[in-house]
């Protein structure tokens, strides 16, 4: 049973670290939009080849 | 993930398509249609910009495309200017940082779609879209790219964004929101370990714990649930600590005397090595009463946030005579005597008299009419009006601090300080209901310990635990959140979140005529032909020599008549000359050989000779003459929206009344074709304001739904305002509900939300005080622990949240 006397304080240490992180994420708006981010994920930047980026031209036809 | 459009649906906005294949876009090599040249053209920008994949993305149709596409575009020029910018743009000498309100955002596709478009633009540093509250924060680089040409860009995509400024209020609501979020993660987390080392005691499943084990996690626990009692807890002993300065008790008395109490106890406990310690029921008490406060304090923030994006700043321009010569000025920066040039088209900056030129000018905005009031040398025109004829030269009256329409804004602002308040019921009841159980428990410690029952302060606590209101206090905000969340899906803002209790008192809505009722755009009723047998002309011909006639007026009756379908197969060759407008009156021309006279029946009759006849019958307001002979008469009227009988049906258990600044004889005309028996005409806004103002003092509660800058006032004073879709900015301003879509069959499902809400409350409430009077009896006898009271109270608070959440189905 010894053992817990080392494992607990070491729980308590990564429950501060886990409050820090979670106070700095807090601090850097990391919690402002919770619409938004969860869907970043899924995403896909790349479109598929066969349609790929026309050149854009939309200044011209304002 | 992607949403599927139905069958005959705008593939872009989701809107029925009326158009049928008028509007294709080919979309991931799949044609699709849209509904109008708006959705057009921001769907083929979003395609030719590689960004296809939003409509896979998408879990909303996006809002519809605006068709007034260039006329805007040259508007945002004015945002460059240095003057402007100074107001509201953040500079570092390299870089430059703007707050923006996005219009349009749907859905979280639309972040992505807004930045992925943005961050190709060569001198964006960063764009980061915030879609709850729908902003955007701006960084670009000023040597590259201007800010007019961003905003443009996103307009290309649908999306109208203006810079704005916060309200004051919001940002002191962030710091506590930011604040919230801390106390409520490191409460929960250290609940977490308390509970850990709690449970391991209370089921022995470390097998026999010796004293020293048991010991050492008291200490633990102790460390633990120091933060979260000096931390976290602070929200209640402060709230406490003021409610007992103003000589009054809350519910947060009880709450800190049961946290301090059990805290002070387990302390000594842990001193002496003997004792019980109660950590876990602390950590879990402070946890859940966050939560509710912090429901709360977020629907409220929330709606700050919503109002607060309405305050978009739109500057106006004007062209100022300096120096022989017009330049481009801010409109704020003008003083009397000067002279300014306003063209056809635009709108007038400032409050000032004619000295050149007459024109027609529409005065919506003021007076929420649409047909022109023409103006000629010496008469007045005020700032927000818009010129829609020729150019006139004006000398400015008034600056614009004390121009018609912030007349109007200080009249709205008087109105809201007077608005009826709602009332604070749930406040003196739990005044009441905190001193009961402040002396339930003095008389359980008093009878305990005077019967030498060792117990007696354990079974204290558990009685303040027990009787904690925390349910009851998660009754009201978790509902209305809730209840919000489900109207901002189905399209409905609400701007203050106890709006949804008031709207379930009221007893009368009021309608605006035009614009909210009535699309604002004129349409024909009726036509009756006037022929003879000798007659040339058959009734197509006549159609189409008023049609070509009215095509070049400017005037908002003009567009009523729309192209004659056989248009060639007529036996007129048109052929237009001396075209004259009579401004306010009617047109004159020659077509053909053909004396043409169309306009109002007393021009008409004047121009031809005749002498007025006295009818009885009901005279359609616009004559057609040719040839010294009236051929046609019409009935022109505004178009009643398509969905507002059935909205008028099914709101027959209110008292409905029409209030509008239009002639009585119009007002009629649609109260009749409704059926709505109260109406009322010919009012100003000042005079909209006293109608309301009686109303309420005879004791009435009123819903007001209106749209223009005129009804902003009445929306400020009545009880709930609903500002309908494509309304002002300063009537969304002053109202309580915003609805984003055209469709008035939203104030139906606002108000079942709105009565739904009201069930769910009292359900809640219900519940809460009844569990409290359950578990009072058992808590004073002493068969309830204090971590079993504070389990109880917990599963009391869930079954709360969980049956408010029932609402967003």
């Amino acid at each position: 049973m010894s053992i817990i006397f080392v494992l607990i304080p070491l729980a308590v240490i990564i429950v501060a670290l886990a409050i820090g992180i979670f106070f700095w994420a807090v601090k850097n708006n990391q919690f402002e939009d919770l619409d938004r981010q969860g869907y970043s994920i899924l995403y896909d930047d790349d479109v598929d080849e066969k349609h790929k980026h026309r050149p854009i031209d939309d200044d011209n036809h304002q | 993930m992607s949403i599927s459009i139905a069958e005959g649906h705008c593939y872009h906005c989701g809107l029925p398509n009326l158009e049928g294949d008028k509007f294709p876009v080919v979309i991931n090599g799949v044609e699709h249609h849209m509904c109008c040249p708006g959705c057009h053209a921001v769907s083929s920008a979003i395609i030719a910009n590689g960004l296809e994949n939003y409509y896979e993305f998408r879990t909303e149709p996006a809002a519809r495309g605006d068709s007034a596409l260039d006329n805007t575009m040259a508007k945002l020029a004015v945002y460059d200017e240095p003057e402007l910018q100074e107001e509201f743009v953040i500079f570092d000498g390299s870089e430059k940082q703007i707050q923006l309100t996005v219009e349009g955002i749907t859905c979280a596709a639309c972040g992505w779609l807004i930045e992925k478009q943005l961050a190709k633009l060569e001198g964006v540093r960063q764009i980061s879209v915030n879609v709850s509250a729908r902003r955007a924060m701006l960084t670009w680089d000023e040597s590259k790219i201007n800010l007019s040409s961003i905003l443009q860009r996103l307009k290309h995509i649908g999306y109208e964004s203006l810079p704005f400024q916060p309200d004051e209020h919001e940002a002191s609501y962030k710091r506590e929101e930011k604040s919230f979020i801390k106390k409520l993660g490191l409460a929960g987390l250290m609940t977490m370990q308390v509970m850990m080392l709690a449970m391991g005691q209370y089921f022995d499943v470390f097998g026999n714990i010796d004293n020293e084990i048991a010991g050492y996690f008291n200490a633990i626990s102790l460390l633990l649930t120091t933060p979260v009692v000096l931390f976290s807890g602070s929200v209640f002993y402060i709230s406490a600590l003021k409610a007992i300065q103003a000589r009054t008790v809350n519910m947060d008395v009880p709450v800190t005397i049961a946290i301090f109490a059990t805290y002070i106890a387990g302390v000594l406990a842990v001193n002496k090595d003997a004792g019980e310690v109660y950590f876990e029921s602390i950590c879990m008490f402070v946890f859940f009463l966050l939560i509710g406060r912090y429901l709360e304090h977020r629907s409220r923030h929330k709606a700050t946030e919503i109002s607060s994006n309405m305050l978009k700043l739109i500057p106006a321009t004007a062209l100022k005579w300096k120096d022989n010569e017009w330049v481009s000025v801010l409109a704020k920066q003008l003083a009397t005597n000067e002279r300014v040039l306003v063209k056809a088209g635009e709108s007038v900056p400032i409050d000032g008299n004619v000295v050149a030129g007459t024109t027609a000018i529409n005065e919506s905005m003021l007076t929420g009419e649409f047909e022109p009031v023409t103006k000629g040398v010496g008469d007045h025109v005020y700032a927000g009006t818009l010129n829609k004829q020729s150019s006139i030269e004006i000398e400015v009256t008034n600056s614009l601090k004390f121009a018609m329409m912030n007349q109007i804004l200080r009249l709205q602002e008087v109105a809201i300080s007077h608005k009826p308040k709602a009332a604070v019921m749930a406040d003196n009841f739990s005044r009441y209901f905190v001193s009961a159980v402040l002396v339930i428990s003095a008389c359980t410690y008093l009878f305990w310990s005077i019967n030498g029952n060792e117990e007696a302060f354990w079974i204290t606590i558990s009685v303040l635990v027990a009787t904690c209101p925390c349910a009851l206090g998660l009754a009201t905000p978790s509902a209305l959140t809730c209840a919000m969340a489900k109207l901002n899906k189905l399209g409905v803002l609400l701007k203050r979140a106890d709006a949804l209790e008031q709207i379930n008192k009221a007893t009368d809505i009021v309608f605006d005529k035009t614009g909210t009722l009535t699309q604002g755009e004129f349409s024909i009723q009726k036509v009756e032909y006037f022929q003879s047998e000798s007659d040339s002309l058959d009734k197509a011909s006549i159609d189409a020599l008023a049609y070509a006639l009215e095509q070049r007026s400017e005037h908002p009756i003009a567009k009523a008549f729309t192209p004659p379908i056989e248009l060639k197969e007529t036996n007129v060759n048109i052929n237009v000359e001396s075209f004259k407008i009579v401004i306010g009156k009617g047109l004159i021309a020659t077509v053909d050989g053909l004396d043409c006279v169309i306009g109002s029946r007393k021009f008409v009759h004047s121009q031809i000779n005749v002498e007025q006849e006295e009818t009885q019958r009901d005279n359609g307001n616009v004559l057609f003459a040719v040839d010294g002979k009236v051929v046609s008469e019409y009935w022109i009227t505004d178009t009643v929206q398509p969905d507002a009988p059935e909205l008028i049906r099914k709101l027959d258990d209110f008292t409905l009344s029409i209030l509008s600044g239009d002639d009585i004889g119009n007002v009629k005309k649609i109260a009749n074709a409704l059926s709505i028996d109260n109406f009322y005409g010919n009012k100003t806004p000042d005079g909209k304001l006293h109608h309301i103002q009686q109303q309420q003092a005879e004791g009435k509660s009123l819903i007001m739904l209106g749209d223009g800058i005129n009804d902003a006032p009445v929306l400020a004073a009545s009880d709930i305002s609903i500002a309908v879709g494509n309304a002002s900015d300063l009537a969304k301003n002053a109202a309580d509900v915003v609805l984003l879509n055209p469709k008035l069959n939203a104030v139906i499902e606002l108000i079942e939300v709105a009565q739904q809400t009201k069930t769910k409350i009292r359900q809640n409430i219900g519940w809460a005080i009844s569990y409290n009077l359950l578990v009072l009896p058992f808590a004073m006898i002493g068969w309830l622990t204090p971590w079993q009271a504070a389990l109880g109270m917990s599963l009391s608070s869930v079954i709360v949240v969980y049956n408010s959440t029932r609402l967003m189905r």
